[in-house]
């Protein structure tokens, strides 16, 4: 019971302190290794939900795949260690207000109209449907989006790159 | 107290908005677009522990919510990877991924 509380807390200040980390690192690989920090511990919470496969799911994706192809891209453009800049301080406070409203504004609301229930929200999850199909059936048109993805990323690809040439010619 | 000590749904839901706030405020707030598409990557990691939450709490099976976990991350780590490949692409015509110095080029 202790040990669950102490890794929950523990966990969460863990994720808020490396999200906040990421917003306002004041270089580049820093908020770099946030995101893989965020990334790890987020894996730990969800093995607290029973999720263990979605954790070394996303540790794989997300961990491995997408955390060092940040790295690589910013290695190639050589901006590791680029200093962030945030917004002017105006800015800042003005859309910190506009989100805290907008929290505020949304428990209000799923208060209010839900009486404090969020389960009736996600009823679809609770439903027992009768038509129940197996994970290996849930999870095939995965592969249908993953491809169309690929599909759609290489001709954005092939698209930006001859804008880009164009564009380059103009300028000289 | 009694409500500190005993985690719940409630507990987990509150971890979640507290990160997606976080994106929020970040992709408000930064001014380096590579910085905006981690933001936008914190606010879907709190969707993904919503959803996780709820499973956990409401349908014992946990089918459904690895499920659409599985969509959802899958579907924003290839958003992310399309936004790096167009930041690339905007870096290799201005040489700066500021989103204001290209805005004021703009204009």
């Amino acid at each position: 019971m202790e040990s669950n509380i102490f890794y929950f807390y523990s966990l969460f200040i863990l994720i808020v302190g490396s999200a906040i980390c990421i917003i306002l690192a004041s270089r580049m690989y820093l908020a770099l290794i946030s995101l893989f920090c965020l990334i790890c511990t987020t894996g730990l919470l969800y093995l607290a939900l029973n999720a263990k496969y979605l954790a070394v799911f996303q540790f794989i994706l997300c961990g491995i795949f997408l955390s060092v192809y940040i790295f690589l891209l910013l290695k190639k453009i050589r901006r590791l260690n680029l200093s962030l800049k945030l917004v002017n301080p105006a800015k800042i406070i003005i859309s910190m207000f506009w989100v805290l409203l907008f929290g505020g504004v949304a428990c209000l609301f799923y208060n209010e109209e839900y009486s404090n229930s969020l389960y009736t929200i996600f009823n679809f999850i609770i439903e027992n449907s009768s038509d129940t199909v197996k994970f290996s059936q849930h999870i095939f048109p995965l592969h249908l989006v993953m491809l169309l993805v690929i599909v759609t990323a290489a001709v954005l690809r092939i698209f930006l790159s001859s804008q880009t040439q164009k564009q380059n010619e103009e300028d000289k | 107290m009694a409500v500190i000590l005993n985690i719940g749904l409630i507990h987990y839901l509150i971890l979640a908005l507290f990160l997606f706030l976080t994106g929020l405020i970040g992709v408000l707030i930064s001014r380096n677009m590579l910085r905006t598409v981690m933001s936008l990557f914190i606010m879907t990691i709190a969707i993904v522990l919503n959803f996780l939450t709820f499973g956990h709490y409401c349908d014992k099976t946990m089918e459904n919510a690895n499920i659409i976990c599985i969509f959802v991350l899958t579907i924003s780590v290839v958003q992310t990877i399309i936004a790096l490949v167009i930041l690339y692409k905007i870096y290799q015509a201005n040489e700066y991924l500021d989103a204001e110095k290209i805005k004021d080029k703009e204009n």
